[in-house]
């Protein structure tokens, strides 16, 4: 039995070991500096990383509360190389932040919150990872602690993740009262479509969709993006994102598969409301937090297109994507957190003739966006490629072929956006452009994976049939 | 007619007569208390105290009565007036709804009715407390906000603050004497004490009796507590706007707290109404459940003599002093004696 | 009607007026008051299922510290109605309007729930509202949930703590 807890847990056990460990750091008396601080997290978030892929196994623990598969190891893993790409590309920032092991000790409590949601089998381990992932991600978008913007986006994050969290619990709590049980596996069997059912799912989905920034609910997204500080802003944009998107595609599959038709056309409204207006209002953006923000959501207007697929190319190709987007927006903002923490720099009218004076940075940052956009050998084209192939047969069987066109012309639309930076980068010319900047060793490790990531994800086929294979875990 | 809307009218009847009898009880030993304040001062002080009115100052407590009712009723010109007046009545309904579950005896037998001396025995009798203690501190804050003035105010937050900090080392406390006794109950808890072969539960928890007997000292705002109405610094503190009876209320509910944070302490670690060596079987119930009571109303004369002897004894806490006491000593003691309490049970007792 | 009809009745209305008037009313530490209110009446709710240690400890956390810290803030910042910017009326009518419909939409569900209809809730039955069942089942059912969540708590303090600490 403990043997049993030690492996099936090994991910979650390992991050609660580094936050012990940076707990004690920072009690005990030795006064560490920052540097040597910042290699020792690198390190074990590296071990950590490693960890996940090796001798994983299936099993559910605790009377179902939490469950793991291949799958889902495979989920956290992403995860963790998203954070450890992270941790590297913010080290400029860090170093000459006073609170480093705070720091990390509250995004490793987000990312143990995402994997007890990722692995919950039950909705209150689910409700309860949620809270551990959004509650301290308010405390670091504070971290910029003598601006005020700051403070503004972690307030605004926080209030509207209460609000949030609170229609969350209004139909969680419909669902315990018309069913009698929340453990996923028996919810599949016990719900019927009525009417009540059918509330409490929409304010179940009301809550995911305010995590994933799905259009009503996407009005904190821009303002957060832009006062938090970049790391915190990427973790946001990519690893929050992520963990909610694995879950609500194994809750959609799995816990509501009888109101299968209801998600469906809910997915279908929101999913078309989300492109157009994530497109339109990233056209307009000058500041570079606040358009990568408006264009994730558009990005996850996609990424609902592939969810309403059938089980497993959907599963499959969700996953996929997330990586891709992982690789695709790090790298971006990658780019803008060292341009950001030497120069304090963001908007792209600072950007123009960056490429005169740092070619390294311009083709990383170029080669991220065209990733985003969906140009051809880069890998970003064939994510979006597979959640259309996903989306397309159900769609064509529903007479919702419209849904996929709509798609397809906004890609064109957001071609526009994405090149109007890179033209700014090389083609404009520039009064008082970014000075040559050298790039530490840390920080460029960072973009080096995250540009390896984009094209070999792309070139090598393996890694998606890798995925397809282990999507039928629901 | 005892069925008439499902409600037993004779319990409830019973239940009333005794609510009076316990809320005139305590308001009279507030009173008297006061008195005893004074003359306790005295003698500490080398001095006579109050023994004009009457022979001994006996009647002292009705001249200042009769002095509070008599004074001009100010209500200054805030718009909060109806905070400004609920602010006492909160205070003193708090610190009379706690005597609800404090066991005052065992039984009574009259009538043929089997009539307990105890308000209400919940099943979360000590959580019943600690509520009604959360709650109690809205009259403070509530009189210093309603006064429109600024000293109040602080006064009142500094209070406040004072309040839940020391709250939270008393439930941590309590929690090792949960262990210990296994249930919530205040009437089991005292039968558990005057079961033979068993001693009052300060043989058992010492420390956790120090630590409450800390936070009872900080809860009823007296010395070396009394920041939030210190007479020397923050002008009157949160009663300063007032005057009349809603001072007289404040001041009164403030000596109603001392009597019932001293019933409960002897009512959890001094055995209630047991009395030492003495089987109370062989009484009959009636005499008996005399015994009891003034055995209790002893010790809680004891209490509260031990209360007014410290204030004239220790001098202020600072607010930094108070808060560094609360925080950083009282919590982790409180932590470590519920842990040492919990590894001793399982090792030894295996309950 | 029994007693524990008419007491279920008395709280649920001053439940609902409590919670009305913690929207209407103009001054801010008013509305803690009635939302305290609130609390006493949802607690009476609890005693009447059976749930004790839930009535006393939703008492003792929101209406004993949580709310008390929002008074602080509240009576630190000193907000007034005068001081705050007046909506424009299309926003309040779009509002009146989206919370109708929303009310509409609850009643008619909660009207026609085959699982809720003609079902009278037990009162004063089942134990594991009993203190010693609830905490059985804490920690054995419920155990990892109940874990997790003193991790929340410990992340919670430490950026708190980072927040507020001067520097």
């Amino acid at each position: 039995m403990l043997n049993d807890f030690l492996i099936l847990m090994k991910q979650e056990l390992v991050i609660t070991i580094i936050i012990f460990i940076l707990l004690f750091i920072k009690i005990g008396s030795k006064d560490w500096k920052n540097e040597s601080l910042l290699k020792l997290i690198n390190v074990l978030l590296l071990l950590n990383v490693v960890f996940s892929f090796i001798g994983n196994q299936e099993g559910v623990l605790f009377n179902e509360m939490f469950r793991t598969n291949d799958l889902i190891s495979l989920e956290k893993g992403i995860l963790s190389l998203g954070t450890l790409i992270i941790s590297l590309s913010s080290y400029s920032w860090l170093q000459n932040h006073k609170h480093v092991a705070e720091f990390y000790m509250l995004l490793l409590s987000t990312l143990l919150g995402m994997f007890l949601m990722i692995s919950g089998g039950h909705l209150i381990m689910f409700y309860l990872g949620l809270e551990l992932s959004t509650i301290p991600l308010a405390a670091i978008a504070n971290f910029d602690l003598d601006k005020r913007k700051s403070s503004e986006a972690a307030f605004k994050l926080i209030i509207s993740s209460a609000f949030s969290s609170g229609l969350l619990l209004f139909g969680i709590s419909l669902v315990y009262g018309t069913t009698g049980t929340l453990l996923f596996s028996e919810l599949a069997q016990t719900l019927t479509g009525t009417p009540i059912q059918i509330f409490a799912f929409i304010l179940l989905f009301a809550g995911f969709a305010f995590k994933i920034s799905v259009v009503p609910f996407h009005l904190w997204t821009a303002d957060v993006y832009e006062g938090a500080p970049v790391a915190v802003t990427s973790y946001l944009s990519v690893i929050s994102k992520g963990a909610v998107l694995f879950v609500f595609v194994s809750v959609l599959y799995g816990a509501f598969k009888p109101l299968a038709t209801t998600w469906y056309n809910m997915l279908f409204i929101l999913s078309v409301l989300t492109i157009i207006v994530g497109n339109l209002f990233a056209i307009r953006q000058n500041n570079l937090k606040r358009f990568l923000a408006f264009s994730s959501i558009a990005q996850v207007g996609f990424i609902l297109i592939g969810v309403s697929g059938s089980s497993q190319t959907g599963t499959a190709s969700v996953i996929y994507f997330i990586l891709v987007y992982i690789f695709s927006n790090l790298a971006a903002f990658g780019v803008i957190s060292f341009i950001s923490a030497v120069t304090g720099k963001e908007t792209i009218d600072d950007y123009k003739a960056l490429y005169k004076t740092n070619p390294f940075l311009s083709w990383v940052i170029t080669i991220a966006l065209f990733s985003l956009a969906g140009v051809p050998p880069t890998a970003g084209f064939f994510g979006k490629y597979f959640l259309l192939m996903a989306g397309t047969g159900i769609a064509g069987s529903k007479g919702l072929i419209i849904w996929i066109i709509i798609a397809a012309l906004n890609l064109v639309i957001s071609f526009y956006y994405y090149l109007r930076v890179v033209k700014a980068i090389f083609m404009d010319a520039n009064e008082t452009p970014i000075q040559k900047l050298s790039v530490p060793f840390l920080p460029k490790l960072a973009m080096i994976i995250c540009v390896a990531g984009i094209v070999l994800t792309g070139l090598f086929s393996f890694i998606y049939e890798y995925i397809f294979s282990l999507s039928n875990g629901f | 007619m005892t069925t008439l809307l499902a409600i037993d009218w004779a319990l409830l009847t019973e239940k009333l007569i005794l609510i009076a009898i316990i809320i005139f009880a305590s308001l009279g030993i507030a009173l008297y208390m006061t008195y005893g304040e004074r003359k306790v001062a005295g003698i500490l002080q080398d001095r006579p105290g109050p023994n004009r009115a009457g022979p001994f100052g006996i009647f002292q407590p009705f001249a200042d009565g009769l002095k509070l009712i008599m004074k001009e009723e100010i209500i200054p010109d805030t718009s909060n007036k109806a905070l400004f007046i609920l602010g006492p009545g909160l205070a003193m309904s708090a610190a009379l709804m706690t005597c609800a579950v404090v066991p005052w005896g065992d039984h009574v037998e009259l009538f043929g009715r089997n009539i307990a001396l105890q308000i209400a025995d919940i099943n979360v009798g000590i959580l019943y407390v600690f509520a009604v203690v959360s709650v109690g501190v809205y009259g403070i804050m509530i009189g210093g906000w309603a006064s429109n003035n600024k000293f109040s105010l602080l006064a009142a937050l500094r209070g406040a603050s004072q309040a839940i900090s020391y709250e939270l080392a008393m439930g941590l406390s309590l929690i090792a004497v949960l262990m210990t006794t296994g249930t919530l109950q205040l009437g089991e808890i005292v039968k558990q004490q005057m079961a033979p072969g068993h001693l009052w539960n300060i043989a058992y928890q010492p420390l956790a009796f120090i630590i409450f007997l800390v936070c009872a000292f900080a809860e009823c705002n007296r010395t070396p507590f009394d920041l939030p109405e210190a007479e020397s610094e923050l002008n009157q503190g949160y009663h300063q706007e007032y005057s009349s009876m809603k001072l007289g209320f404040y001041l009164f509910s403030e000596y109603i707290n001392m009597f019932i944070s001293s019933a409960i302490m002897v009512t959890l670690f001094f055995g209630g109404y047991d009395v030492p060596f003495l089987n109370e079987s062989l009484l009959s119930p009636n005499i008996a459940a005399l015994v009891g009571i003034i055995a209790l109303m002893t010790k809680i004369v004891c209490f509260i003599f031990f209360f007014m002897w410290v204030r004239w004894t220790i001098p202020r806490f600072r607010y930094d002093q108070l808060m560094n006491l609360g925080w950083k000593k009282l919590v982790p003691l409180a932590l470590a004696n519920m842990l040492i309490t919990g590894a001793v049970i399982l090792l030894w007792f295996n309950k | 009607m029994s007693a524990i009809q008419i007491i279920f009745w008395f709280l649920s209305a001053l439940a609902i007026v409590s919670a009305l008037m913690v929207l209407i009313s103009k001054n801010p530490v008013h509305s803690v008051l009635w939302l305290i209110m609130v609390f006493f009446a949802i607690s009476g709710h609890y005693i009447l299922l059976n749930a004790q240690f839930l009535a006393i400890v939703n008492l003792i956390v929101y209406a004993g510290a949580i709310m008390v810290l929002f008074l602080f803030v509240i009576m630190l910042m000193n907000l007034n109605n005068e001081s705050e910017p007046q909506k424009n009326v299309w926003m309040r009518l779009a509002g009146a309007v989206s919370g109708g419909c929303l009310l509409m939409i609850l009643v008619s569900l909660v009207r026609q729930a085959i699982e809720i209809n003609n079902k009278v809730a037990e009162m004063k039955v089942g134990d594991i509202g009993l203190i010693g069942n609830l905490g059985k089942a804490l920690f054995k059912d419920y155990l990892v949930p109940f874990e997790i969540s003193s991790v929340l708590f410990l992340s919670a303090m430490v950026g708190a703590i980072v927040i507020g600490k001067k520097n």
